[in-house]
């Protein structure tokens, strides 16, 4: 009982979590036959721009691992960076702050996040419902934001850094982006949420049994209010990356982006009924994915098949969780009808 | 009266030997899981007329054969026959059809239909293509007044709002559904009050009567004493015992079980101060109306009644789940306002839920997540856990409670029963709360683990806990509390004084003072 207070997991497997060293794999067999078809997987350039592609998908799926956690699901990611997309273009454009644009723009996803969440909580709509519902609502106001519904020029070259600028570049090392810099920050943040507070114990427990956390003194809405607004928050951060990066401020900015970050959490080992799953799971699985899209291009598949490999791939994500819980259930009954100790 | 039946409806395998054949007929079945060897060489049979119990500490392997004998499980050797035929690997619907079922413990409802649709899902009534509700309401009406369960409950309810009770006495009614040869009984009585108890052993003797055979897995060895024609006993997945139940007695099955003598008739000294920790006045709500009592410090106040009388609700309403609408609770003197349970925390009471599955834990997570789930916001700073300090609080308790984890880190859903319900005890003890409210602390623990959960509860009260004890098994009730309500139609009976307290009594009460006679 006292070995057991402390986890036994070697060092470098405690920090990956045995449970991803699948996607691990994965990730290692998928790399060695991109490199091996084309020999400009390893450059210096591709790998930059593979950082550089996952970051906006990455922010916002560290969003959606708190909230696929909890056993919700935020659809309404994607509009939510349309709106900030369109608030920080005009920000900069017409006060001309690049911090108060970017601020801008995390704070209205937030407030769209908080929004999501009140919907949730107090019309007690289905998760999945109500951001079905903001998806279609917060992107038609992304277009009533923009002047004539039309993107915004966002021409400030000092601002266009946080989105193609890079980072560490000394002798020899073509630096870091610093998109990926920004992810790096928001994922050991969220890791560290998740895994070492009261509030991310409780994001597990309502996750795992909403009734049970309830009765152990979770309050439910304020949870919920909390979750959504992070998502909404990071989507927010993702649609100002994104304006940065194609200098203007569009009102379809992020579209698709929830296929991409829900497909990346369900792939990082999170369940779909919720209290499982961990950002370095999601981690793994939003380079995974990058980095296929990036081999995909290279080996010049057309984007279309890349669409129905996307679709494919969320199935295959979530398939793959079910048959884990099927399994860990046959285990689990064969304990307890075994008398195990 | 066999010989009859036999007569009237001649099987082509009988023979015309005086003994009948078995009924079920399990030989030499050996069943293994990778690490464990659940079942060795358990020969059992059941004749029909014959009750036959089958008991044994959580884990002897009850649950093994009966999921081998439903089909859910494949054995790895031996034989089954089901009425003379070989039904050794029968799949769920083989098994049904061959007239064996199973009246599980935990049964699954689907909380969206009624009760009735419920019992006949997969066989529902047809009026041309429309489903005929009021048939299948009318014919589960039938079923429960033919098994003598009329008036427990609406036909026409949602499965959600049946009650742990209500869902059992509408499994044991969808398992005697036509074709029925063997029924087996997982812990039928874990959730039913001795009231609904007596109407299930009328059921049994009759189905007796009917030339059935009836497996009866039970913890209550007083009930497996008084129902049963023989008794098998397993230990460690072996049968240890196979007597008539007449030949034997309570603690010769109890040595068989454990292997040890148990001291039997857990006695309390009294731990009561004079200290009111509890007071609650003139409280109502969609449950109840103006009931009154109050918990002194180092005292158990037992709560009787049958199930449905409202005593989980009580409970549930001071913890504030449910709402309060009028009357005053006070803690050690001071009105409280709680809302919400983590009102309730906060004001030092714990709930320890009677349905530990549903409400107790999450399953998925860890020992020590569910253990620390009331202390982690105390032994945080700024939000952030000190994991340090929160196993140093959690894993004494666990130690204490001797809690049978590999590891800290173990999900729970993988823990056994009786230790489930320990982690869940676990998360107050760690908490320390000055009144703990238990709803049905030892349902669906075994023996021994049951006598160590007495022993804690003892324990907490002589440490000066206020404890809330609700019970629907007479003897932990009875040896438990020092004073004792009985909860009937929302209303609270006077208190019973320890010295003064018989089964009668209170089951007197609990039916409403016009029985008492």
């Amino acid at each position: 009982m006292t070995a057991a207070a402390r986890p036994r997991r070697p060092g470098a497997l405690a920090l990956i979590g045995a449970e991803n060293l699948s996607l691990l794999i994965a990730l290692v067999i998928l790399v060695a036959i991109i490199a091996s078809q084309d020999g400009n997987f390893f450059t210096a350039r591709n790998l930059f721009n593979i950082g550089q592609n996952m970051a906006v998908t990455g922010i916002v799926a560290v969003g959606m691992t708190i909230v696929i956690v909890s056993s919700g699901l935020d659809i309404s990611v994607g509009s939510i960076a349309g709106c900030a997309s369109v608030a920080v273009g005009l920000m900069v454009t017409g006060v001309g702050s690049i911090a108060g644009g970017i601020a801008a723009g995390v704070a209205l996803g937030a407030g769209l996040g908080l929004v999501n969440a009140s919907i949730i909580n107090y019309l007690r709509v289905n998760p999945v419902v109500a951001t079905l519902a903001t998806l279609s609502a917060f992107r038609g106001v992304a277009f009533l934001l923009a002047p004539d519904g039309k993107p915004i020029g966002v021409l400030d070259q000092t601002f266009a850094q946080l989105g193609s600028g890079r980072i560490l570049q000394v002798a020899g090392f073509p630096g870091v982006p610093i998109a990926f810099a920004i992810l790096l920050v928001v994922a050991v943040l969220g890791h560290l949420v998740l895994s070492s507070t009261v509030f991310g114990r409780s994001v597990y427990s309502m996750g795992g049994n909403p009734a049970a956390a309830r009765l152990a003194g979770v309050d439910l809405n304020r949870m919920r209010l909390a979750i959504y607004t992070i998502s909404g928050a990071l989507a927010g951060l993702a649609g100002v990356i994104i304006t940065a990066r194609t200098s203007s401020g569009q009102p379809l900015s992020g579209t698709g982006l929830e296929l991409e970050a829900i497909t990346a959490v369900f792939l990082g080992g999170a369940l779909l009924a919720g209290g499982k799953g961990t950002v370095m799971g999601t981690m793994l699985a939003v380079l995974l994915l990058a980095v296929l899209s990036n081999g995909m291009n290279l080996l010049g598949i057309p984007t279309f098949y890349q669409l129905v490999a996307k679709g494919l791939l969320l199935v295959v994500a979530v398939a793959i969780g079910q048959w884990r819980m099927a399994l860990a259930e046959r285990r689990q009954s064969r304990a307890t009808a075994g008398g195990a100790p | 009266m066999n010989l009859r039946g036999r007569a009237s409806r001649p099987a082509p395998f009988s023979s015309e030997a005086a003994v009948p054949d078995p009924l079920l007929d399990v030989a030499h079945v050996t069943k293994s899981f990778p690490g464990v060897r659940a079942l060795s060489d358990v020969s059992l049979r059941v004749h029909p007329g014959e009750v036959v119990a089958l008991v044994g500490e959580n884990g002897a392997g009850k649950s093994t054969l009966l999921k081998i004998l439903s089909g859910d499980y494949r054995l790895d050797e031996g034989r089954v026959s089901l009425a003379g035929r070989d039904a050794s690997h029968a799949s769920p619907l083989e098994a049904r059809r061959a007239g064996f079922r199973l009246v599980r413990q935990e049964p699954e409802v689907v909380p969206d239909v009624s009760a009735a649709e419920n019992v006949f899902v997969g066989e529902w009534p047809c009026r041309g293509l429309r489903v005929d509700h009021a048939a299948m309401r009318r014919r589960l009406e039938e079923s429960l007044a033919e098994h003598g369960f009329a008036g427990l409950l609406d036909p026409a309810q949602d499965g959600r709002s049946l009650s742990p009770a209500q869902s059992s006495i509408l499994e044991i009614v969808a398992a005697l559904k036509p074709g029925v040869r063997v029924v087996a009984f997982d812990e039928p009585t874990s959730s039913l009050t001795s009231e609904e108890v007596e109407r299930l052993f009328a059921l049994i003797r009759r189905l007796k009567a009917r030339g059935l055979g009836v497996v009866y897995v039970s913890h209550r060895l007083k009930e497996v004493l008084s129902i049963s024609d023989r008794v098998v006993v397993l230990k460690d997945g072996r049968v240890t015992g196979d007597a008539a139940t007449a030949a034997t007695s309570e603690d010769e099955i109890v040595r068989l079980m454990v292997g040890r003598e148990l001291a039997h008739g857990f006695a309390r000294a009294e731990t009561t101060r004079d200290e009111v920790v509890l007071e609650v006045r003139g409280l109502s709500s969609r449950w109840h109306r103006d009931v009154s009592f109050s918990i002194r410090a180092g005292e158990i106040l037992g709560f009787g009644g049958l199930v449905g009388a409202g005593r989980t609700e009580l409970a549930k309403v001071i913890f504030g789940e449910f709402p309060r609408t009028g009357g005053t609770v006070s803690l050690q003197g001071r009105p409280v306002a709680i809302r919400a349970p983590s009102d309730a925390i906060a004001a030092g009471i714990g709930l320890a839920p009677e349905n530990r599955k549903a409400e107790g834990l999450i399953l998925v997570r860890s020992v020590i997540e569910n253990a620390s789930m009331a202390v982690m916001r105390r032994l945080s700073r700024w939000g952030i856990l000190r994991t340090g300090r929160m196993v140093g609080a959690v894993s004494p308790v666990i130690r204490a409670l001797e809690v049978r984890t590999p590891s800290l880190e173990q999900e729970v859903g993988k823990l056994s029963g009786g230790n489930q319900q320990k982690v869940v005890l676990s998360r107050w003890l760690a908490a320390g709360p000055r009144l703990l409210i238990l709803d049905e602390p030892t349902r669906a623990v075994d023996v021994g683990a049951k006598a160590e959960i007495y022993r804690l509860i003892d324990r907490l009260a002589r440490d000066g806990m206020a404890i809330m004890l609700i019970s629907s098994e007479m003897p932990e009730l009875l040896a438990l509390s020092d004073r004792i309500v009985v909860m009937s139609g929302g209303r609270l009976s006077p208190v019973i004084e320890k010295r003064d307290a018989t089964e009668e009594i209170v089951v007197s009460h609990a039916l409403g003072k016009g029985l008492a006679a």
